[in-house]
């Protein structure tokens, strides 16, 4: 295992196939497709930023890298993707074997490179705030606070503009400067770009274009204009602020049998439409606080009268949901239009109710958006979130903008897409592979939103046919891929970051063995889980649960040691031996089990699991579970029922929420303020202890999880039990040691196991 | 007609005493005025009678003090009323049986005298509460009205105001003007603490303001989507004016700097009219348009009409002079409807359509204030005065009048700005002091058998202390057999009041010269029927003869065809300002428009340089001379008042002392420029003159007379301003 966190710690990557099966035969059987989840802007403390322009092959246009071979004498080097040979160019002429730059050193297979000729942006990062004001006052109350101390984290020099809807759309002058004012646009009418320009007035002072479209500054708009919906942080504090203060909540009528009239959609819209004219290409950010379900506009989610239910997964498998075609087809022409002017859609949906986070996941997760799911703006999920966008310093989120990724590869491979937070650029080439998934059919891919964490996972073809005749060159025993992510940096400098791979390929007899050491289990689960839920969204029909045994099956059949038809003999080397865990956890998480949600819900659990890194997403698999007791140190305790005792404190982390349980005994003195007591520091400290290492998982994770804590036997306990295997139910017939037993009829893990080992070997 | 020789109005309106001295119980003739007091009781009179049979309404004139009408409030009796014609019970009825019945004065029914309202009657059966029942001794008198006379409760004062705040209307500093005007007079906006109060700004744009009472400032919201307006608040955008007084205030004192940086050239009037119908039509009220900029977008856009010269003269001329949009008679009915009486207030550098936007105020008995290419440091004072009065006098809400009369008589035909709902009954969604409406009589029955015959008006309105009153004026008039009589009792105040308002009905369907020899013809026609009366018995051949009673109609006649809305071709009177004088003149009361057609001219060197402030003095001083040229003398300073402006006209001869007095160091400087500084100066000749001018604004407030200065000879200001106004005088009007 460790090894391939040295890998990702140098290059970001983590690859279920670090030796990759050769052939597309070889392939086929190996279940797990060969893939990466590649983490471009993960920070490398010591990689260099070179100051200049990369070379490039003048074949493949691939960046030189390390594993290119050199000859100092005739100066030139080979790349070693396409085998072209290429000059270096004269001001290379002084490199030898001890003056070699930087990017040929051999531990810098991950490289950027910051071009002198690119001159920070002129357009600081721009955020547009789009606020829903059909909340309850006390709602209201929470997310104008929220906002007010965000927008005291606001860099200086970042452009404001604000947007609130409920009924109608309101777009905020911030720069007019004497009363607040606002430009009212009905929520129920689609504008476009082209009337929002004319109805803001943004053609009084300098007439409109007479040809070409119109976008930005530099496409003759005026800037005069442009300033007046968005101001720099720094001057529009006051205006900001006594708008917040005085927000009212959407003040038409609403019945009693009635949903708010809420035009989240035309806001977006409008949102967009703005930006797309005013600062088109730069970084800018949609940033919508929704706190309840859309039910006016295009993206409606549901109609206004109460007694029509909001879509469940029920009706959209029955596909019985007359809205939900309608909003997600709107919502896929908003991801057009924001990706093509490099914006983000984030989203903060806060609401007992859902929003629409299924409707709207596609305009966030192809514009790199993030999102936060909570049940209320008061809720520390969402408030601590939202600081932690703006907040700098140690656990910044590192927010970048504007990205576009390139790959390239040896020539027997090809890439199927990229389950992730992008959006194809649809740049076909012979790179291309015929089967997609994800956003395919490209070599490009835009990032308009992208930051430390986004992880991308590529899904590879090895289209290489079974040759008889072994008389392959050594050289040729390895595959090369090249990742190219340009993004601008929040420096506001544009940046290339090249990752070059390589990795050995084998086929034939005897490569299990080989394969079976490079197999990383943790990536494997973590493709998996975008597999299983990429192809539930897009695939009617889709049986997870069936695809995900055969797979596994397939798996243990493949590179299981056993005798046939031998369930006994069944073992598994420890490289693939907790994968059969991920996939039994995988098969009960939210991410299969999506009856326990709703859409909303699985939405958003999705989005995240595709834009983490695997570490993160396998314990959105498989929660981690600590026990913390007088007998020993923290130590991790299996995800079963039996880990519960009553002299134990478990700390749960499931990702999404962070869970202290205090066994019955635990809870017992915590009530009697034991720990308050001189004598029982022994006792304070134990419960210190979870709570300490609680803090250290919320301060690192974004969106921020949250945390509960709670008592054995307690309501809220059912947070810790739905994660554990059910080795206890109410049906087994044994008594538990915890005291606790799970209802549900789930199989338990010893069973699933079973089943497994017997199919296995048939 | 030759006008020298003819008695001449110096003493203005001699209101006829007949009428009040034969039936002492009439409402004062400022309320009710015929154009005859002796009512023909045959058709064949009627047809020799050649002018126009009717009445002048001014149904809330203002009465001196000493003289208001009663109020009387029935209570549970409830109000008394004719069971079968519904006249109202005034001092005509009769009682009868002891004074358990009473006899309507209209229809003779003999009405049951409720218990609560019955009194004894004395020997000459005159009920013996007579002094204490004001309804059944004075000709006016106010009821109170119980919720049976109300569709809903009634509505508050509301003024709204629709404020244009383009880049001319913003440069004019009319904006500026407006708001400082409109801040001035909350504290006097009648209804407190129940008025209620609005804004609209339009551009191109429609801007609305939440005025809501907890904000610290009001909300700004722009629509812009013309071709669907909507309103972007449900409440607040109308706020009670005592709760949301700060936030008003705080708007009116920003709104002129919001715009000062407008440089919107565009004018989306019609959609901004819709947006206001939209605000108030829930309560109804007072909406005041300031207007500027010639409607350019969305519907009821106008374009420029007028240029095509070919038109002129032609029998499609007066369609230059009628809306050729229905899209502002539409709204106007619809204001109507929704009890939203219209003010609109121009200041057009251009040609700004008086004649589309006019037809708003017209059909919601409302008024047209013109101040064409209005320039704040010249008009200022003009706007913020007439501004003031139109927000501070008592103003009548959701009202209907109904003028009744006996049997045998009938009004066939209403004149004056208001919507006619049924055939009779006129709406009046807002209805002040400053409104005479006309109509005119025709007798049903070939004759009329009764001795007497009565009138009864009925304005049945909203006070602004949310009182539902009517306010009735009962009056009675002769018939009469003999056709000297009936010019002998008329009244040429009010015939000239229904000729004018005829003549400007005509010249929006006919061209102007027809409209002004319809008016001579009829006037001819009288006379000469007159003189065929006399001519015998006088043997006075081809001489012009008339009774005392018409002895100013035909200058008065003249004056008319002089007019602004009559005078000359096409050419003579800026369309837009022919429009806004027809408007005006539609709506004005009798004396109002006596003065208007027969300006007062007066002297003024003399007065100025004697030096005392007695006011018989001042009577004496201000002798009126005939609007002819030759009054004027070159060594004399002059002032000519016809109740809208002053023109001061000095004198090529006049003293340079006197000049400088008044004018200051410059005195020699071009007038036209020096107006704009035209200001009292620490003299006392100055002081004398302003406190003339002063006083004169006192005697007649409706408007502001706003100074203008001609001196001898320049030309051609003093052409336009002075010379075309001499009424007697051949120039004044091509084809007068
Ligand atoms: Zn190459
Ligand atoms: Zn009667």
């Amino acid at each position: 295992m460790t090894e391939f966190l040295d890998l990702e710690a140098q290059d970001g990557v983590r690859m279920p196939w670090n030796v990759v099966p050769g052939t597309r035969q070889e392939a086929a059987g190996c279940v797990v497709p060969v893939s990466a989840v590649y983490t471009p802007l993960r920070p490398f403390p010591s990689m260099p930023v070179l100051p200049y322009s990369p070379l490039r092959c003048r074949n493949c246009r691939s960046v030189l890298n390390p594993f290119s071979i050199v000859d100092f004498a005739a100066k030139i080097w080979i790349c070693p993707l396409c085998f072209q040979r290429n000059h270096f160019p004269p001001h290379y002429a002084s490199i030898s074997d001890d003056n070699l730059p930087a990017e040929l050193f051999p531990q810098y297979t991950t490289i950027e490179y910051a071009s002198p000729d690119d001159r920070p942006s002129a357009v600081p990062p721009v955020f547009m705030f789009v606020v829903d004001t059909c909340l309850i006052e006390e709602e209201l109350g929470f997310l104008k606070s929220a906002l007010l101390r965000a927008i005291e984290l606001l860099p200086e020099n970042s452009l404001i503009g604000l947007i609130t809807f409920g009924t109608l759309v309101h777009v905020h002058e911030l720069g007019f400067g004497q009363i607040s004012k606002t430009y009212v646009f009905k929520g129920s009418k689609e504008v476009n770009k082209e009337q929002l320009l004319e109805q803001m007035s943004f053609f009084v002072k300098k007439p409109r274009p007479t040809t070409g479209v119109i976008a930005g500054v530099r496409d003759g708009l005026d800037a005069e204009s442009i300033a007046r919906f968005l101001v720099p942080a720094s001057e529009c504090e006051f205006a900001l602020n006594s708008v917040l203060d005085e927000l009212q909540k959407d003040p038409w009528p609403v019945a009693s049998d009635q949903r708010a009239m809420r035009c989240t959609s035309t806001a977006l819209s409008v949102a967009a439409g703005l930006l797309g004219a005013c600062v088109p290409g730069s970084g800018a950010r949609i940033m919508a606080f929704i706190g309840g379900p859309s039910t006016e506009g295009q993206g409606a989610i549901v109609s206004k009268s109460l007694s029509e239910p909001i879509r469940s997964h029920k009706d959209l498998d029955k596909d019985s949901v007359p809205h939900y075609h309608k909003a997600v087809k709107f919502y896929e022409g908003l991801s057009k239009q924001l990706v093509n002017q490099g914006h983000v859609l984030d989203l903060f949906a806060c609401a007992l109710d859902q929003v629409g986070v299924a409707e709207l996941k596609v305009a966030v997760e192809r514009t790199g958006g993030l999102v936060v799911l909570a049940e209320s703006f008061g809720h520390s999920v969402f408030k601590d979130s939202l600081k932690r966008v703006f907040q700098s310093g140690e656990y910044d989120l590192g927010l970048s903008s504007n990205g576009i990724f390139e790959i390239n590869c040896s020539k027997d491979i090809k890439v199927q897409g990229i389950i992730g937070p992008c959006a194809s650029l649809e740049k076909k080439g012979p790179l291309c592979s015929d089967t997609v998934v994800g956003q395919g059919n490209t070599t490009a891919w835009k990032l308009c939103g992208l930051d430390k964490a986004t992880s991308l996972c590529l899904i590879f073809d090895i289209v290489k046919k079974e040759s008889p005749d072994a008389t392959i060159q050594s050289t040729s025993n390895q595959f090369y891929f090249q990742f190219l992510t340009y993004y601008q940096h929040n420096s506001g400098q544009m940046r290339l970051r090249v990752t070059t791979l390589s990795r050995r390929w084998v086929a034939g007899p005897g490569s299990v063995q080989d394969l079976v050491a490079g197999f990383d289990q943790e990536a494997a689960a973590v493709v998996m889980a975008r597999q299983v839920s990429f192809k539930m969204e897009s695939e009617a029909d889709f049986d997870p649960i069936r695809w995900l045994d055969r797979a596994l099956i397939q798996l243990c059949t493949r590179f299981g040691d056993y005798q046939k038809d031998s369930p006994s003999t069944f073992s598994l080397s420890p490289r693939l031996s907790i994968f059969p865990q991920f996939i039994f956890h995988l098969r009960r998480s939210q991410f299969v089990q999506v009856f326990n949600n709703s859409p909303d819900e699985t939405a958003y659990f999705r989005m995240i699991l595709n834009r983490e890194n695997v570490v993160n997403s396998v314990v959105m698999i498989q929660p981690s579970l600590i026990s913390y007791s007088f007998h020993s140190g923290p130590e991790p305790a299996f995800l079963d029922v039996a880990a519960i005792a009553a002299d134990r404190i478990l700390l749960l982390d499931s990702y999404f929420t962070v869970v202290i349980f205090h066994g019955a005994t635990i809870a017992q003195w915590r009530k009697a303020g034991y720990h308050n007591q001189p004598e029982h520091q022994a006792f304070a400290q134990l419960l210190q202890a979870p709570r300490d290492d609680a803090d250290t998982i919320i301060k690192e994770r974004f969106p921020v999880p949250r945390l509960v804590v709670c008592d054995q036997h307690g309501s809220q306990a059912r947070f810790l039990l739905a994660k554990l295997n059910p080795s206890a139910t109410y049906n087994s017939e044994a008594p538990v040691p915890g005291g606790d037993v799970i209802f549900t009829d789930d199989v338990s893990f010893e069973v699933f196991l079973d089943h497994l080992q017997r199919l296995a070997v048939q | 007609l030759e006008s020298k020789s003819l008695p001449r109005p110096l003493d203005g309106d001699v209101e006829p005493k007949s009428f009040a001295e034969m039936f002492p119980m009439n409402c004062h003739s400022r309320f009710l005025r015929l154009t005859t007091s002796a009512i023909p009781n045959s058709q064949s009179l009627v047809s020799r009678w050649h002018l126009p049979l009717g009445a002048v309404v001014c149904p809330l004139a203002e009465s001196p003090d000493g003289e208001e009408v009663p109020i009387v409030n029935f209570a549970s009796t409830g109000i008394i009323r004719c069971r079968r014609c519904r006249t109202y019970v005034n001092p005509y009825v009769t009682f009868a049986e002891a004074g358990r019945k009473w006899r309507c004065n209209i229809c003779s029914l003999l009405n049951e005298v409720p218990g609560d309202y019955f009194a004894h009657l004395d020997a000459v059966g005159r009920r013996i509460d007579l002094d204490q029942r004001p309804e059944l001794t004075k000709g006016s008198v106010e009821f109170v009205a119980p919720t049976e006379y109300m569709v809903r409760p009634p509505m508050p004062p509301l003024y709204f105001f629709l404020i244009d705040v383009s880049i001319s209307a913003v440069r004019s500093g009319m904006v500026q003007v407006v708001a400082q005007t409109i801040k001035s007079c909350l504290d006097n906006l009648p209804g407190f603490p129940r008025t209620q109060i609005g804004f609209i700004t339009f551009d191109s744009t429609i801007h609305f303001y939440n005025l809501k009472s907890s904000l610290t400032q009001p909300q700004m919201m722009v629509v812009s989507d013309l071709d669907d307006i909507f309103i972007p608040l449900p409440d607040d955008l109308l706020v009670n004016l005592s709760e949301s007084r700060e936030v008003v205030e705080t708007f009116l004192d920003s709104l002129p700097s919001m715009f000062e940086n407008n440089l919107n050239v565009e004018s989306a009037f019609g959609p901004a009219l819709k947006a206001a119908f939209m605000v108030m039509s829930q309560l109804g009220g007072k909406l005041l348009i300031f207007q500027n900029t010639l409607p350019s977008l969305g519907v009821g856009r106008l374009k420029l009409r007028g240029d095509d010269v070919r038109v002129y003269g032609t029998d499609k001329e007066y369609t230059l002079r009628v809306p050729e949009d229905p899209f502002y008679k539409q709204m106007a009915a619809d204001f109507s409807k929704y009890q939203i009486g219209v003010n609109i207030y121009a200041f057009n550098e251009k040609y700004g359509d008086i004649a589309s936007l006019g037809t708003l105020a017209k059909y919601t008995g409302g008024q047209v204030y013109y101040y064409p290419s209005f320039q704040s440091n010249i008009h200022r004072e003009k706007l913020r005065h007439e501004l003031a009065r139109d927000l501070t006098r008592e103003t009548a809400w959701e009202s209907v009048m109904r003028v009744r009369c006996g049997k045998g008589i009938r009004f066939t035909s209403y004149h004056g700005n208001f919507m006619l709902r049924s055939t009779d009954l006129l709406a009046l969604p807002a209805v002040d002091c400053d409104k005479a409406y006309a109509m005119q009589l025709s007798l049903e029955d070939t004759l009329l058998t009764t001795q007497t015959v009565y009138f009864q008006v009925a304005l049945l309105y909203t006070a602004s202390c949310g009182e539902r009153r009517i306010r009735v004026h009962t009056a009675a008039a002769p018939t009469v057999t003999d056709l000297g009589e009936m010019y002998r009792q008329a009244d040429t105040g009010a015939i000239i009041s229904l000729f004018s308002r005829l003549a400007i009905e005509k010249t929006l369907t006919h061209k102007l010269e027809d409209a002004r020899s319809a008016v001579q013809l009829r006037i001819v026609k009288a006379l000469r029927e007159y003189r065929n009366l006399y001519a015998v018995q006088h043997r006075l051949g081809g001489r012009l003869i008339y009774p005392e009673s018409l002895k100013f109609l035909p200058l008065y006649g003249l004056a008319l065809c002089k007019s602004t809305v009559l005078r000359g071709g096409y050419a003579d009177v800026p369309l837009d300002e022919r429009s806004a004088a027809g408007f005006t003149m539609m709506a004005l009361p009798v004396k109002k428009l006596l003065k208007l057609l027969y300006p007062n001219l007066i002297r003024l060197d003399e007065y100025l340089t004697k030096g005392s402030y007695l006011d018989d003095e001042l009577k004496n001083a201000i002798k009126r001379l005939p609007l002819t040229a030759e009054s004027l003398d070159s060594r004399g300073l002059y002032l000519f008042d016809d109740g809208f402006r002053f023109i001061i006209w000095f004198g090529r001869m006049l003293s340079p002392d006197i000049s400088k007095n008044l004018l200051g160091q410059d005195f020699a400087a071009d007038l036209s420029r020096n107006q704009v500084n035209f200001t009292e100066l620490n003299h006392e000749m100055s002081k004398r003159l302003f406190a003339l001018l002063k006083k004169l604004r006192e005697t007649d407030p409706s408007y502001y007379q706003l100074c203008h200065l001609v001196r001898q000879g320049e030309q051609p200001r003093e052409g336009f301003l002075l010379l075309a106004n001499l009424v007697e005088d051949q120039m004044s009007g091509t084809n007068g």
